[in-house]
């Protein structure tokens, strides 16, 4: 598995010079676009999450006109509605020493020194903006008694800087951009096109300037011209299968333009969040998640014996083991997501798991029920617990939680400079869909920062840079680029009906998800990796041959649009499998065995490594060619992550 | 955004329409109920008031134009709202039920224009009966304190001597408390000032004045066909 | 437990309609070794795999997030929005409420405003274009004032995200006799109403939305309460009793 590696082709374009001051300097440098003339460019924003909402409303309020698309029939479904816990913002609040820089501090840290410092700083500074608008919009985040704004802690940091509205911030705050974005749509400045899925992108003399979506209820081609395109269409957790995004997240978007030339940045950085429901059984299409705010006062353990089968108030004290606790004394069950997940699968390999199938650890109120009353309990988690209860149909109050760790996000994503614009000029990428701000590990109440920084007050500036240097309209429909873009998705449609071969893309998506977990998830070898590029090859002719897909083209197919995603997941997926395998260190959300310390935890190769591996598609999907951006660290001194 | 006006047949005009309405019908029931109790004292107490209400005049006629534009309006506004659920969903599931509580459906709140409708034509019959003599006894006469005055009583007394009028008037009575199970509620939801709060006591109450209304009104016939007799 | 040592067997009558301009029925299937743990969407999955297999069409329906936030599901179980217990949506039905060898009636939501796009499939579109004429404060980015120079009680935060909850899958239009918006109209104006943002524009947010939502073919509301029982995330009537109010509210005020 040798691949061409390319030092220095890559230019983040950060300002030099102070980082605190560089986004101040640099929104001066950037051009603008005459006031008057807003009106005379065309932006299409595929998706309508946190980023893609947020930054079709705030383009249009700018005067520009934007075309949004998203998959689901209302923008108000997009799965940034899903997240549960929180937004990060370091507004200070509480007063226990929070500031921008500490935020800058804790997202860089955090993300073990991965992500690139001028994007995290942006990212830190923006947030303190973020809650004005939102709570401008009337999104109703939790408040104190006297009226001002709550704030609750969260894995990873040490300071309270997590607003929130019960466990439904996301969907609170998607319904604030969603609402300003319902606004423009009124006044005419978004035209809205819901039910499209985005199937490739046309690119004009090397500049982004359209795309080829699938009408999903008529199952037409449609063709969509524009001056600049902004992608924001998440991540792609769901090429493990199960996960815990949304059935309909899928990588295909982001994939169509990794193949028209967008480098794909850090693939391998998935992150396992440790506290979903474990899973039941075969038919099981997704893993639930459940805040990680379970961890302020669950106590995560196993029995101290292999497959003790006893249940779990039979076992008594002395034969548990509090492994978060007795490994992390520190910081105890608020290890971040990497540590916590790793360490509940390192005790279900090791035979302690517990449930039925062993893939399970325990999360014991217990002690919380008796400290603070049931009560008391049932206030701060009642919803969660109901919800466990629901699912499993076992009781929080009575026994502990079985949980166990599951893909929830991903790091990576497509390739951006410092104003989020990719490898293809034009193409913007914004939110989840990128690969910058968070490293190999994201914290909890971070991915809606990120979003909302992105789409409310980077993008709106970055992309007039952008069409400042670009004349309004000078493409058409008509281009020979959209004919032949339209020619490959039809080719693709048309390849995966006419298989009809015996199995279903869900067998096949099961297959794949299996071989991504196993090599590719929390803990890697050289040795799984080595060879696993080449399983999901072989894996992926045989889709190729023998998937049977239902339906026709030209009418709404689930099936169908199910069947291309997979399809997307199996290129996608090998190039996890090589960029895992090509980063040789423990870093982050995964570790790998051959780099960890005598007590198991992961070994960084800051020598090696410290840099974002960028992948261009060459047409060979098993050769693709690494870009290697160096990553400086200049104002958080790399340290190794100790949570002890 | 260009805002439109206040619309008094828009969805929700309609329903405080109807609220208002309701809420001013019900008062006129009790009034109507308490003025009846008249009948259980004998025919000089029932013609006395029957007379006094007479004596109000030209304000006896606006306040009887009044209750019948109330019923008018909230008769209107009700077929209207059932006539929109006709047109809100033409093609209907083979299979409708209710998930229960907290749900407030029940054959009551489901039947309210078949109920309201009967009570409409009742109503209309009821006033032609009593208040304009459309089967005789309008120039029924007695004298109170030395004048003479219309002799309502008899006319009530011979009505219910007839057991088909009693039964009539009795499965009528219960069709209002059927009504008012749903309507008390409903009127005060339709305004808007039921919270969580007040809503478990108004649903209550309503079924207490459902059932005191319908059996004040259910009672009358039946005395009256057992005990009562016209004074020659 | 296993699903392997719980399975159960159901009969299904599921509403097939090949588009939203053709006819629709009813159409009997068979599934068994279903586990007890499994959603009813998971179900579903289940059958239309049966179904891929035997070369036949799977049922399409919708659903997205799968616990419960997105509102992108919903069918009619037994003529019941999202089945027989309160307070969940479709996805989050667990097969265990129902009994082995059944037989389960699924349909669409029903409503003249919602129309059928393909079999259990509904265009909830309306729902946004009663949102586009005013479900929102109206503030372009980066005009915000500090978010701690308006400090709003505690109670009300509470009370407008009670409002807030909604996830706009419209099972109270499905279950209202009436095929009435007025809970989902009356939770977005409440949830606005209640907060100081919200003022400024209140008048002209009730008047418009509500003349959309009758514009939408949406029915009148009976009072019934039906969409309280079937409400998801159990978004009292209240919102509706706030929607009277604030419409009266406009009538002295436009």
């Amino acid at each position: 598995m040798d691949v061409e590696i390319v030092d220095g082709s890559l230019h983040s374009g950060a300002p030099d010079g102070p980082i605190e001051t560089q986004w101040d300097r640099h929104r001066f440098d950037m051009k603008l676009v005459n006031p008057a003339n807003k009106r005379k460019y065309n932006v299409i924003v595929v998706g309508t999450g946190l980023a893609g909402g947020a930054a079709a409303a705030t383009l249009a309020e700018l005067g520009y006109n934007v075309q949004n698309f998203c998959i689901q029939d209302s923008p108000r479904r997009a799965h940034s509605v899903a997240a549960q816990g929180g937004i990060n913002a370091a507004k200070n609040y509480p007063n226990d020493g929070d500031s921008v820089w500490r935020l800058f501090y804790d997202t860089v840290k955090g993300g073990d020194f991965r992500a690139r410092e001028s994007n995290v700083y942006r990212l830190a500074q923006c947030s303190v903006n973020i809650i004005d608008q939102c709570v401008a919009q009337g999104v109703p985040f939790a408040r104190e008694y006297g009226g001002h704004l709550a704030n609750r802690s969260f894995g990873g940091a040490q300071v309270s800087r997590t607003f929130y509205a019960r466990g439904q911030t996301g969907q609170q705050l998607l319904l604030g951009a969603y609402g300003s974005l319902m606004r423009q749509v009124d006044a005419g400045r978004v035209k809205m096109f819901a039910r499209r899925e985005m199937l490739d992108l046309v690119v004009i003399d090397g500049h982004a300037k359209g795309i080829i979506c699938r009408n999903l209820v008529t199952g037409k081609l449609e063709r969509y011209v524009a001056d600049a395109v902004v992608l924001a269409t998440g991540g792609y957790s769901t090429a493990y299968f199960l996960s815990t995004n949304a059935v309909n997240s899928n990588a295909t978007a982001a994939w169509r333009c990794h193949k028209r030339g967008a480098y794909f940045a850090n693939p391998c950085f998935m992150q396992i969040h440790p506290t979903c429901i474990p899973l039941s059984g075969p038919s099981q299409s997704k893993l639930t998640l459940m805040s990680e705010s379970l961890r302020n006062d669950g106590r995560i353990w196993v029995p101290k014996k292999k497959g003790d089968a006893r249940p779990p108030a039979d076992i008594p004290e002395d034969e548990r083991d509090y492994f978060l606790e007795r490994r992390y004394p520190a910081f105890g069950n608020l290890v971040p997501r990497d540590v916590a997940s790793r360490a509940a699968k390192h005790a279900c390999d090791e035979g302690f798991g517990v449930g039925a199938t062993g893939l399970a650890v325990y999360l014991d109120f217990a002690d919380a029920i008796e400290r603070v009353g049931h009560e008391n309990v049932k206030q701060k988690y009642g919803n969660l617990f109901d919800m466990y209860e629901e699912i499993t149909s076992e009781s929080p109050y009575e026994r502990p939680m079985r949980i166990y760790p599951a893909p929830h996000y991903t790091m990576g994503g497509l390739w951006v400079d410092y104003n989020l614009q990719s490898t293809i000029p034009g193409l913007h990428v914004i939110g989840e869909a990128n690969f910058s701000d968070h490293g190999a590990n994201r914290l909890g109440a971070s991915a809606l920062m990120q979003g909302l920084a992105d789409g409310y007050f980077v993008i709106p500036y970055t992309l007039g840079n952008y069409l400042a240097q670009t004349t309004p309209g000078e493409a058409t429909t008509d281009d020979s680029a959209f004919n032949e873009a339209e020619a490959n998705v039809r080719g693709t449609v048309d390849r995966l009906l006419a298989a009809r071969g015996k199995k279903t893309p869900r067998e096949f998506h099961w297959e794949l998800g299996r071989l991504l977990w196993d090599n590719c998830g929390m803990s890697r070898t050289s040795d799984g990796l080595k060879d696993t590029g080449a399983k999901i090859r072989s894996l992926r002719d045989e889709f190729w041959e023998n998937v049977h897909v239902a339906g026709s083209g030209e009418e709404l197919n689930q099936h169908l649009e199910y069947a291309g995603r997979v399809a997307d997941y199996f290129e996608l997926g090998e190039l996890i499998a090589i960029d895992a395998y090509h980063r040789e260190e423990s870093c982050g959300c995964h570790l790998r065995l051959d780099h960890q310390s005598a007590e198991g935890e992961a070994v960084r190769d800051d020598e090696n490594f410290s840099h974002v591996a960028a992948w261009e598609h060459t047409g060979d999907l098993s050769k693709p060619r690494m870009h290697r951006e160096k990553l400086e660290f200049e104002n958080v001194h790399l340290a190794v992550r100790n949570y002890k | 955004m260009s805002a439109p006006r206040f619309q008094l047949w828009s969805s929700v005009g309609k329903k405080l329409l109807t609220g208002v309405t309701g809420l001013a019908l019900m008062g006129f029931i009790v009034t109507h109920l308490l003025g009846n109790l008249n009948l259980f004292v004998g025919s000089e107490a029932f013609n006395g008031y029957t007379e006094a209400l007479h004596q109000m005049g030209a304000l006896l006629i606006v306040a009887e134009v009044g209750l019948a534009a109330l019923f008018l309006l909230h008769a209107i506004s009700a077929i209207q709202v059932w006539r929109d659920k006709k047109k809100a969903r033409s093609i209907q599931n083979s299979v409708v039920a209710t998930k229960g509580p907290p749900s407030k459906q029940t054959a009551f709140s489901r039947t309210m224009i078949i109920t309201g409708s009967i009570l409409l034509a009742f109503v209309i019959l009821h006033v032609a009966q009593f208040r304009f003599g459309l089967f005789g006894g309008l120039e029924y006469k007695t004298m109170i304190d030395g004048k003479e005055v219309r002799d309502l009583y008899r006319l009530v007394v011979e009505t219910f001597a007839n057991p088909a009028w009693v039964a009539g008037y009795m499965a009528v009575t219960l069709l209002l408390g059927a009504h008012l199970r749903h309507g008390f509620w409903s009127a005060f939801q339709s305004v808007g000032l039921l919270d969580p709060q007040l809503r478990p006591l108004a649903y209550s109450a309503g079924g207490v004045f459902a059932v005191i209304v319908a059996l004040g009104f259910f009672v009358m016939p039946m005395y009256l066909f057992l005990f009562a007799t016209v004074n020659p | 437990m296993t699903d392997a040592e719980n399975t159960r067997s159901y009969k299904l009558r599921i509403w097939r309609q090949p588009d939203a301009t053709s006819s629709g029925r009813l159409v009997d299937y068979e599934i068994s070794e279903v586990g007890a743990d499994a959603s009813f969407l998971e179900m579903l999955d289940q059958l239309n795999e049966n179904l891929v297999k035997k070369g036949e069409q799977p049922v399409a329906f919708e659903s997205d997030c799968r616990e419960g936030i997105c509102g992108a599901c919903g069918v009619c179980i037994d003529g019941r929005p999202h089945g027989p217990v309160t307070h969940l949506t479709t996805c989050a039905l667990r097969m265990r409420e129902f009994k082995d060898g059944e037989t389960i009636v699924v349909e669409p939501f029903r409503a003249n405003a919602f129309p059928v796009v393909k079999d259990l499939i509904v265009d909830r579109g309306a729902f946004d274009r009663v949102i586009e004429r005013g479900g929102y404060i109206s503030v372009n980015a980066g005009s915000a004032p500090e978010a701690n120079m308006l400090a709003i009680g505690k109670d009300t935060a509470e009370s407008a995200m009670d409002s807030a909850a909604c996830i706009g899958c419209g099972a109270c239009v499905a279950s209202c006799p009436n095929a009435s918006a007025s809970l989902f109209v009356g939770a977005k104006i409440r949830q606005m109403a209640l907060l100081p943002q919200g003022q400024v524009e209140r008048t002209g947010r009730a008047l418009a939305m509500v003349q959309q939502m009758d514009a939408e073919g949406f029915g009148d509301c009976s009072n019934h309460g039906e969409c309280e029982a079937a409400c998801p995330k159990a978004i009292s009537i209240e919102n509706i009793a706030t929607l009277r109010r604030e419409y009266l509210r406009a009538a002295f005020r436009s």
